[in-house]
């Protein structure tokens, strides 16, 4: 239902267009809550994982290195010794008493007190096997090294270490070699490498870590844990000799490496630990972060999309609100100037409707000093005169009712019962009513309290809005007349049974001249005096269209408290 | 002066000669002013019997030149007769002394029954 008090025509497209501006201004809100509350919060958080993240790795890095150190120098430490007995060996006895049976037997004896040395061979400069005590004399008795690449090594260096390997055993192992200070025989050493598996195996380097022993050619000089059999491909860099044995970190595909060079950097030690397992508590508690900051972001969003709202709402209402206000103090201004000017064109018209009525009667009263006799027009002239007296009289009735517009507001004032005032009024137009049928039914609230106002002037209004009624409805029909107290103001309303007026009328109904009537049966000044008498009583007019169809004129009126 | 004198206060020339006219053949002493200026020297000078006065002059309010003549003279019968007057306006005259408003355009009967009214109030 649509009313119309002071709209002014186009206002109330004004309104809809700022539509988009309040869900401008919501989106933008809602955009910079989001910013303010939710970046700070993936911030923390982003800021956290990181530096956990990285305080972690440092601190594995730093593990991984000790520990790489500690394995190398244990590896290094064994090997030396290894080497150092069988030189100290080779240096105290000579080739013919250690040639003779039963001797390497007693040195074996006194060297394997660890259980490490698998065999000991003496070999002549020749290659050929001259002393052997071990568990395979059977199938070594006749072999001769002279051809084997580690003899012409050992030979050429006086010292050497072999990588691992199987060889007839089928047991990983590797030999040390040495030959006597004069390098005419080579004492020959097998040393079970289990020992070396079993210093790497007790390296703590966390689940799905691992850690081995590779040679030159990145073969796996000791198993792996994680079952490899080979260096993986595409992790060559790895290697001690690309980097000169200095023990370096790589971080690579989510794990982070210790390699480190040994045993004069033929060997590399690499210890391995796995980022995803090592962290997959982290990780964990990482996701469960993610899943509350979500939470809690979903919670701002909606909470602040809510309250914007809320809040948008308010601030639209309160300027549609004072767009209202501001419609209708522009309205009463118009009003305002379009009475005064009203009043100002009705005086000026006063006065030469005065004279022209006064020149007709003075030409009248001349006439009759005329010989009548000699008029041929006689009746003609008093029919003109009657004529201009009828329509100064007819243009005086339009100029004193504009005329209204002016009226001071300091009319007397009275305490006023408006139900009274109403049935007075209904009396004056009871015949009229009767004569069209039209029926004036009323609804009025007897609790209303008296008003100081005044009743003359609305008695004018009043009269002008049932004569409205009565014109719209023509015959037959009904005007419901009904009165209400509301919030510090009482309500009178008139609703006809007529055909109501479409919306563009509705807006121009208080404007002066405005009309729906036929031409010389309204003036269309009654609703634009009572709109501003109204308004100088303190009260308003409202207009719409009712319900049932019809016109409802409602008059607010002030109630002072007593 | 005659029980039947009257001055008549107004700006409009045309409207005053005609009136004064119209006045004389019905018994009437009329004589016209256009300014209130002009009434005030002529009520100084001789007692007219009514006074009809326009509100709206060209040198003074008519309010004012009322409240003047009935400085000089508080017996005389101020008749209103202006193209402006709302009911207060007439109200505020009749307030200040005068016996009654009329608003233009007004029939002559009309008028000459007001002036009959207020010739014969007692004084």
């Amino acid at each position: 239902m649509k009313m119309y008090t002071a709209t002014i025509p186009g206002s109330a497209l004004k309104v809809r267009s700022r539509e988009s501006y309040y869900a401008r201004q919501k989106r933008l809100f809602v955009v910079v809550v989001i910013l303010v509350a939710i970046i700070p919060l993936l911030f923390i958080s982003w800021t956290a994982s990181h530096f956990y993240q990285k305080s972690w790795l440092d601190k594995t890095t730093v593990e991984l290195t000790s520990l790489a150190n500690s394995r190398r120098e244990i590896i290094d430490l064994f090997l030396d010794s290894q080497e150092n007995i069988l030189a100290g060996y080779a240096e105290l006895y000579d080739f013919a008493w250690l040639s003779t049976p039963g001797n390497l037997e007693k040195l074996f004896q006194a060297m394997n007190h660890q259980g490490v040395i698998v065999d000991l061979g003496l070999i002549a400069k020749d290659g050929s096997h001259r002393n052997y005590t071990g568990p395979f004399a059977e199938d070594l008795k006749d072999k001769n090294y002279a051809e084997a690449r580690w003899f012409a090594e050992v030979m050429q260096n006086g010292r050497y270490i072999s990588d691992v390997f199987t060889g007839y055993r089928g047991v990983p192992h590797f030999i040390v070699a040495v030959t006597d200070p004069t390098r005419s025989w080579v004492l020959r050493a097998t040393i079970n490498s289990e020992l070396f598996n079993a210093l790497l195996a007790s390296a703590e380097v966390g689940p799905g870590g691992d850690a081995f022993i590779l040679n030159r050619l990145g073969e796996l000089q000791t198993p792996s844990r994680l079952g490899l059999t080979a260096l993986p491909t595409g992790e060559k860099g790895l290697l001690a000799a690309t980097t000169g044995g200095a023990l370096t970190i790589h971080h690579s595909q989510g794990s982070l490496y210790a390699t480190t060079g040994m045993k004069n950097n033929a060997w590399t030690l690499v210890l391995k630990t796995d980022i995803g397992t090592s962290l997959a508590d982290f990780y964990r508690a990482r996701q469960r972060d993610h899943l509350i900051i979500a939470c809690a972001a979903l919670l701002i969003l909606a909470v602040s999309t809510f309250l914007v709202r809320s809040m948008m709402n308010k601030v639209e209402g309160a300027d549609q609100q004072r767009m209202l206000l501001y419609d209708r103090i522009r309205y009463s201004e118009k009003m305002a100037l379009i009475g005064r000017m009203a009043a100002n064109v009705a005086h000026e018209i006063n006065n030469p409707l005065q004279i022209i009525g006064d020149q007709a009667g003075w030409l009248d009263e001349l006439l009759s000093e005329e010989d009548l006799g000699q008029l041929k027009n006689t009746d003609e002239y008093r029919t003109a005169f009657a004529k201009i007296k009828a329509q100064v009289k007819r243009a005086s009735t339009i100029t004193h009712r504009l005329l209204g517009f002016s009226r001071s507001t300091d009319g007397l004032k009275t305490p006023t019962n408006i139900n009274t005032l109403v049935e007075e009024t209904v009396s004056f137009l009871e015949k009229e009513a009767t004569n069209h049928r039209i029926a004036i039914r009323r609804s009025l609230d007897p609790t209303l309290p008296e008003i100081t106002t005044d009743t003359t002037q609305l008695q004018q209004v009043f009269l002008n809005l049932l004569n409205n009624a009565f014109d719209a409805i023509g015959n037959d029909g009904a005007v419901t007349i009904s009165t209400s107290l509301g919030d510090r103001q009482l309500a009178v309303e008139f609703a006809d049974s007529g055909p109501g007026l479409p919306e563009e009328a509705l807006k121009k109904v208080f404007e002066p001249f405005f009309t729906t009537k036929k031409a010389g049966c309204g003036t269309g000044i009654g609703l634009s005096i009572s709109y501003s008498i109204v308004e100088r009583l303190g009260g308003t007019i409202e207009v719409r269209n009712g319900r049932q169809g019809g016109c409802v004129f409602r008059v607010n009126l002030p109630v002072t408290q007593q | 002066m005659s029980e039947f004198s009257i001055l008549v206060v107004d700006d409009e020339e045309e409207f005053v000669a005609t009136l004064v006219q119209r006045l004389r053949k019905r018994g009437w002493a009329g004589e016209g002013v256009l300014t209130g200026g002009a009434a005030i020297t002529r009520v100084a000078a001789d007692d007219f019997a009514v006074i009809l006065l326009d509100m709206r002059l060209p040198d003074m309010d008519g309010g004012r030149v009322l409240q003047e003549i009935k400085k000089i003279r508080p017996q005389s019968r101020v008749v209103i007769l202006t193209g402006h007057a709302s009911a207060s306006e007439g109200e505020e005259g009749i307030k200040n002394g005068a016996f009654d408003y009329l608003l233009k355009p007004v029939e002559f009967e009309t008028l000459l029954e007001k002036l009959e009214a207020a010739r014969n109030r007692g004084p």
